[in-house]
């Protein structure tokens, strides 16, 4: 019985080109161009700001300031020449995020007790707080740099030993601080593929919806339930029928969206996926998810009265669960109210799973809790639908 | 073959079916009629096992419904109104499909199946998708589906349902042929000349009561009557409505036919001088007998039927 089952659901699905499309293209798609379009995001040395110096100083020390703000790999200078205040406020409005203005007098004003601010930093209204946060530090420690520089010549005369000392000391900048990622071993940086992977697969699980919902409805509105019904193919077998063909369809999709990872995304410049250690991990989660997804698909394949309503609240339901569960904006960019929020959302406990795995290298026991609540979710949704499709029945709906 | 006693159903406070008593022997073709709403579907929905009842004992191959249901629906079969299929399926996956989910396996399946083919003439488009088959192929494939486990006991919702009159002759002979193989068949249909063709006996059913029900022959035989019947060429159902203002012994049976109650020679002549004058065509006149729709339109209490 279940044999003609599966192969009924299998042939149906892969008759509907649409269906196909959602549950396994359109997921791919969103993987690779995640993964390409966050790459600098998450992992790369790529500049990330740009700025231009206006020198009035022209000194030595306004030079060597130039230099420090070039070693950083983060900020990328724009050559062309601002000369006045319309220019200035162009490249603003433009290409340019940060303008440092050098003053005159910067160099003698570096060692004197000046309660003035040395430089001026014009901002570009898109700039992110921490960004400019980034480049303050950056500013004051070239600052603070060149002082050391000052007072190292100063005292070279003198103190020839410390002031050896002290140029060892401020002219060694890179290596002062190990990073190591949380699960990843240090320098190794967590990827762009790393976090859209689990992202686009939980969300592309879960768009089993459409291609379910239709064929469900389908078979309430022809009759074909209640021929079924008539031939002693009871609701929980019914269900059973459809849940073991669609656990294997979210099976075969989270396989094929991590090859995508693996093999597809690195073609296109992007981060291969690194597989996480817990394979187990990994199909207790999907499992879960699996279950939740099926068993929002079913009751609102149940609900519904038309194929085109189950296909527009599916489809909404889908991109408000992603929207809140941290499927389209990672959760550590929202606030803190809102990452509360993305708690109540299935797809966030999923994500939360997959990203332990992928992402903090854990294992099977780490993941326990997210698996038993998405799979305690699923049961309890098939538990809803099954007694709303009896009770349909009975009335002849 | 079925033994339905005191059956009693009712939604909240309303009763669908009334103290119901009928039996249906072996090889018998039921035709089971009724206005909307009258509790045929009802009555054929608990005979299935779709929906329960509150009062009352049925009976079918000798076994209780309420404890032997898996049993009997083994042996019986029920053949919906609508196309119970799958239109992304071929004819054939579509047959095996609902073979397999009743467990129908090896041997079994492969007879089960070509007994099903053969019965729906359906050989020829075994590969074809079922959406693309003509109305009268679909049906076809609907009642082959129906003939998977082999049932001694069919229950036909509107098989005929919008098809060409070819089609519908053919099903019609297919079902009519279940009577040689023993098998019997409980025929729910609007279309009365497809009861009076196939079905020998007949139950009407009138607000949740059986109002008549007996060898259809007898049952126009006893109804004998001095009416006139009028059956029209084509449908005019306008002035069948206007001619049934004017004279009131004339009843509208359907679009094309009505009944004169015992009228006179006067009577009869100006009705025909109206149809006339609308340049109506008439087909017959019939005279001291009645049809099957006229039986019904004269049994039932309401004045819109299922006609």
């Amino acid at each position: 019985m279940f044999k003609a089952m599966l192969l009924k659901e299998f042939i149906l699905l892969l008759r509907d080109k649409y269906a196909l499309a959602a549950l396994f293209i359109m997921p791919s798609i969103f993987i690779l161009i995640m993964s390409i379009a966050l790459k600098d995001t998450f992992g790369s040395d790529r500049a990330l700001l740009s700025y231009a110096v206006i020198d009035q100083d022209n000194t030595a020390e306004s030079a060597k300031l130039r230099t420090f703000l070039l070693s950083n790999g983060r900020l990328k200078e724009h050559k062309a020449p601002i000369t006045n205040a319309a220019q200035r406020q162009e490249v603003l409005n433009g290409t340019l995020h940060f303008i440092v203005s050098i003053p005159p007098g910067f160099a003698q004003d570096l060692v004197t007790e000046h309660s003035a601010a040395l430089l001026q930093l014009d901002v570009a209204s898109d700039v992110k707080q921490e960004m400019l946060t980034l480049v303050q530090a950056e500013l004051s420690m070239d600052i603070i740099r060149l002082r050391m520089e000052k007072i190292q010549k100063e005292l070279a005369p003198f103190l020839p030993e410390v002031a050896q000392k002290l140029e060892a000391m401020t002219s060694k900048r890179d290596n002062l601080i190990q990073v190591r990622f949380n699960a990843m071993g240090i320098n190794k940086k967590p990827t762009s593929t790393q976090q859209s992977v689990p992202s686009w697969i939980v969300f592309g699980m879960f768009f089993v919806i459409i291609p379910m919902s239709t064929v469900f409805i389908s078979e309430r509105k022809q009759n074909t339930l209640m021929r079924m019904s008539a031939m002693n193919i009871s609701v929980p077998v019914l269900f059973a029928g459809k849940l073991a063909p669609y656990i294997i369809i979210n099976q075969i999709q989270v396989w094929l969206m991590i090859g995508v990872g693996i093999f597809l995304v690195p073609l296109f410049g992007g981060d291969a996926l690194t597989l996480g250690d817990s394979i187990s991990g990994l199909f207790m989660v999907s499992l879960g998810l699996s279950l939740a997804a099926i068993g929002t698909s079913i009751l609102i394949a149940v609900t519904a009265d038309t194929v085109e309503q189950a296909t527009t609240i599916g489809g909404i339901i889908n991109i408000l669960m992603g929207a809140i569960g941290g499927v389209m904006v990672p959760k550590f960019y929202m606030s803190q109210s809102m990452q509360q929020l993305t708690n109540i959302s299935p797809m966030s406990w999923g994500l939360e799973g997959f990203l332990d795995i992928f992402l903090r290298g854990q294992g099977a026991g780490a993941v326990i809790t997210e698996s038993l609540t998405l799979a305690g979710f699923g049961a309890g949704l098939l538990l809803a639908a099954g007694m709303i499709l009896n009770a349909k029945m009975k009335r002849g709906i | 073959m079925i033994s339905i006693k005191n059956l009693v159903k009712h939604y909240n406070n309303h009763i669908a079916l009334d103290h119901i008593n009928l039996n249906v022997g072996k090889g018998v073709i039921l035709g089971l009629l009724g206005p909307n709403g009258a509790g045929k579907t009802t009555l054929v929905s608990i005979l299935n096992g779709l929906i329960d009842f509150q009062e009352g004992a049925i009976e079918i191959f000798g076994l209780p419904l309420s404890q032997e249901l898996k049993a009997i629906r083994k042996r019986s079969s029920f053949i919906p109104q609508s196309l119970a299929l799958y239109d992304n399926l071929t004819v054939l996956e579509n047959l095996r499909f609902f073979a397999g989910i009743q467990k129908i396996r090896g041997k079994a399946l492969r007879h089960n199946v070509d007994y099903a083919v053969s019965v729906g003439q359906l050989q020829p488009l075994l590969d074809h998708k079922a959406g693309i088959l003509s109305g009268g192929q679909k049906r076809r494939l609907n009642i082959a589906i129906g003939l998977l486990n082999n049932p001694e006991l069919l229950y036909f919702d509107e098989p005929t349902a919008g098809i060409d009159p070819e089609s519908r002759t053919s099903i019609l002979e297919t079902i009519r042929s279940f009577k040689n193989d023993g098998k019997t068949v409980i025929y729910t249909s609007h279309y009365m000349p497809e009861i009076e063709k196939i079905c020998d006996q007949v139950a009407i059913l009138d607000r949740g009561r059986i109002i008549r029900h007996g060898l259809l022959e007898a049952m126009l035989h006893e109804e004998k009557t001095d009416s006139v019947i009028i059956e029209l060429r084509h449908s005019h159902e306008a002035q069948l409505q206007t001619l049934a203002r004017e004279y009131t012994m004339v009843k509208v049976i359907d679009a094309a036919t009505v009944m004169m109650d015992g009228p006179d020679a006067t009577q009869l002549g100006a009705i025909l001088a109206a149809l006339e004058a609308e340049q109506i065509d008439i087909k017959q006149i019939r005279y001291g007998t009645t049809n099957l729709e006229a039986l019904f339109i004269q049994l039932t209490t309401q004045g819109n039927c299922d006609v």
